[in-house]
């Protein structure tokens, strides 16, 4: 195993991640709440995948537009049912209705097909190993060129970012605030959704996932600055490079053979919580993010 | 008024028979509640061990009615205790299908022994049955048979000499661990390297490459079913061909199904027992008694939790109604079940064989390849 394929093992976990991150900054950044549901819609991505590649025997490149239409139908309505409702009680509420949510998603999933872990096609046909990889890179990375396409050069996305500086000069304006909170549950659930496809091909998909990507998703945020965009992405990429990189130093360096436990797979998990806790200490804000902002 | 208390004598005299039915009926009743995780990590299993009990329960013998409720223990040991003291609340638990995750079972310990009530479960922990409970049965070869069978096929059949270890880092994991590590001692033989794995591990090719490093000539495995999978595929997608003597998350129909038959190639993993692999009628007609209940194919767990459970009916054919009775058939009975006799060895360890199966390539049924019975 060379860095090289380190490398690219650590981008395609990482930009699966960012996808799961981008999608719940998105939201943070939109309503100053947390969306506790976006690792359920990760697996419910995961589980969509599952479904319509078993009605249409597609390919996973050409099913991503449906599971990522379809996850924005179902952002629509966690805005619907857990947000807007919610929106001016204190922000508690939005994270129990979130939370509420996720176990809906959860529970729905092992009904509908059962606890045992399911695989999704990959994304080019017969692809397993380094070419699905390539994909999920190129896939991912192609998403977020979109998004930010999407919010820099368009007038949707500029209503988009107004909303999430200030809702009410916002709406002071004339945006139309709750259309572009609903907009943004559509996106960050789409790109959850894309999230789901892309990882439960080379990592399948349960029902009980979901906690596990909404964990990653908080600390990639947490990492990367509470709110930013390009924090979350390198937050993402950080937690991969823990979990890829990190136990495979001993076969890159061989002078750390003597200390080769220290580069299990356990204490990579404890070296990213010290980095973690390092980096609360030192710089609180995350490493892209504004001192003043307030943390959920 | 005479005549009114005749007739009152003569109604309750009429009455007495119709009412002893019922009591009759009611003392012919076992309460057997079913306490499994069927969300969570271990819903897999716990669905298997679930729908094995369900299965036995549906056909009890002539003259018991069985009273049973499936209660989810999720994962957590606070949630298996208060399932357990919600069913024993319910009215008198003759015995209860216990879940089979070990942290749960270590907590259900005090609560079983307190209330006097018979745990049947097919948690592998080698801890449970290690505390001196006489209220513990567990019909599922613990880690001291699984894992003995498991080295013994790896140094007799593959002749390794330099094994990784790769493990969970849950009780599961970390039991079968210690248990590899001293039948491997017992060889003479060092594993040339060891890496615990959490669940929730995606990439595992490091530690594939790690064990490859250190010269590793077989990759002993004791992982859930899930994180087998990924590995299978790990290794088959590094095209390195190394032997690999599975724990039972291999054998899991819901694991094979992940894979490829060619990602099975040559690998092999110790269970309770195969009943996908239909080695006698009986087990056969389960299997298909099972297809048409769940829609779904057994597993081990499946079956060993079906043994357990009609180890209890058998000894409620016999007489045994309350849980003292079923406590005393259990510590005493022989019984033979599909996957093997059952006897206790005087813990409430009931299971004292073992099978190896392994996987030709072409199907992900495997072939039963080898019986381990632990000599006492």
């Amino acid at each position: 195993m060379d860095l090289g394929q380190i490398v690219f093992n650590l981008l395609a976990l990482g930009a699966a991640y960012a996808l799961v991150a981008l999608g719940f900054v998105l939201i943070l950044n939109a309503t100053g709440a947390v969306n506790f549901a976006q690792g359920d819609l990760v697996m419910a991505g995961g589980f969509a995948a599952v479904s319509f590649a078993s009605m249409l025997d597609w390919p996973g490149v050409l099913l991503l537009p449906l599971v990522m239409a379809g996850l924005a139908l179902v952002g629509v309505a966690v805005a619907l049912v857990a947000y807007l409702p919610l929106r001016r009680r204190p922000p508690e509420s939005v994270f129990i209705s979130t939370i509420a949510v996720g176990i809906i998603a959860q529970n729905a999933a092992t009904l509908g097909f059962g606890a045992q872990a399911r695989a999704a096609p990959p994304l080019l046909p017969g692809g397993d190993g380094p070419g699905q990889k390539l994909a999920i890179i190129l896939v991912a990375a192609a998403l977020i060129g979109a998004l930010y396409v999407m919010f820099m050069h368009t007038q949707t996305g500029r209503r988009l970012r107004a909303t999430a500086q200030d809702r009410d000069i916002a709406a002071a304006i004339g945006i139309r605030v709750d259309a572009m909170v609903i907009a943004t549950f559509a996106v960050a659930a789409s790109l959850a959704g894309a999230a789901g496809l892309l990882l439960a091909n080379l990592f399948f998909v349960t029902p009980v996932d979901g906690a596990n990507y909404i964990l990653k998703a908080y600390i990639a945020v947490t990492i990367g600055g509470w709110g930013s965009i390009a924090g979350a992405v390198t937050g993402a990429l950080l937690i991969a490079l823990f979990e890829v990189l990190w136990p495979a130093l001993p076969l890159l360096l061989p002078g750390l053979d003597a200390i080769s436990g220290a580069f299990s797979q356990t204490m990579s998990t404890i070296a990213l919580d010290i980095v973690i806790l390092l980096l609360l200490m030192l710089r609180p804000q995350g490493l892209f993010g504004q001192a003043a902002r307030s943390r959920a | 008024m005479h005549t009114a208390l005749r007739a009152a004598l003569l109604a309750t005299l009429a009455a007495a028979p119709l009412a002893a039915v019922p009591c009759l009926a009611r003392a012919a009743e076992l309460d057997i509640p079913v306490l499994v995780p069927i969300t969570g990590f271990l819903a897999v299993e716990g669905a298997s061990q679930r729908n094995g009990a369900v299965l036995a329960l549906r056909k009890p013998p002539a003259g018991i009615t069985i009273k049973s409720s499936v209660i989810d223990t999720g994962t957590s040991p606070e949630v298996a205790v208060n399932a357990l003291e919600r069913a024993l609340s319910d009215g008198a638990v003759a015995a209860a299908v216990a879940p089979m995750l070990g942290t749960q079972m270590l907590a259900l310990l005090p609560v079983a022994e307190e209330n006097k009530v018979p745990l049947i479960t097919i948690s592998g922990t080698a801890a449970i049955t290690q505390k001196h409970n006489p209220y513990i049965f567990r019909f599922f070869p613990g880690d001291d048979v699984a894992k003995a069978a498991q080295v013994r096929y790896a140094i007799d059949h593959f002749k390794i000499a330099h094994p990784a270890i790769l493990y969970q880092t849950t009780a599961y994991g970390q039991s079968g661990h210690a248990e590899i590590l001293a039948r491997l001692k017992e060889a003479a033989i060092t594993p040339v390297y060891e890496d615990g794995l959490d669940v929730a591990v995606k990439d595992l090719a490091p530690s594939l490459a790690k064990a490859r490093a250190a010269g590793a000539d077989s990759l002993l495995l004791q992982l859930h079913g899930g994180p087998t999978a990924l590995l299978m595929k790990a290794v088959a997608a590094s095209g390195w061909k190394v032997a690999i003597i599975a724990g039972s998350g291999l054998t899991q129909p819901a694991t094979t199904a992940l894979l490829e038959p060619g990602e099975l190639a040559g690998a092999c993993a110790e269970t309770s027992a195969s009943p996908e692999s239909r080695e006698t009628p009986a087990m056969a007609a389960f299997v298909d008694a099972y297809r048409a209940a769940f829609d779904a194919t057994p597993d081990g767990f499946a079956l060993a939790q079906y043994d357990a459970t009609n180890m209890v009916l058998a000894a409620a054919a016999q007489g045994a109604r309350t849980a003292a009775d079923i406590t005393k058939a259990l510590a005493t009975m022989q019984y033979d079940g599909l996957a093997m006799r059952y006897r206790s060895d005087g813990t409430g360890n009931m299971a004292h064989s073992a099978v190896i199966v392994c996987y030709d390539g072409a199907s992900r049924v495997p072939r039963v390849a080898w019986h381990f019975d632990k000599t006492p």
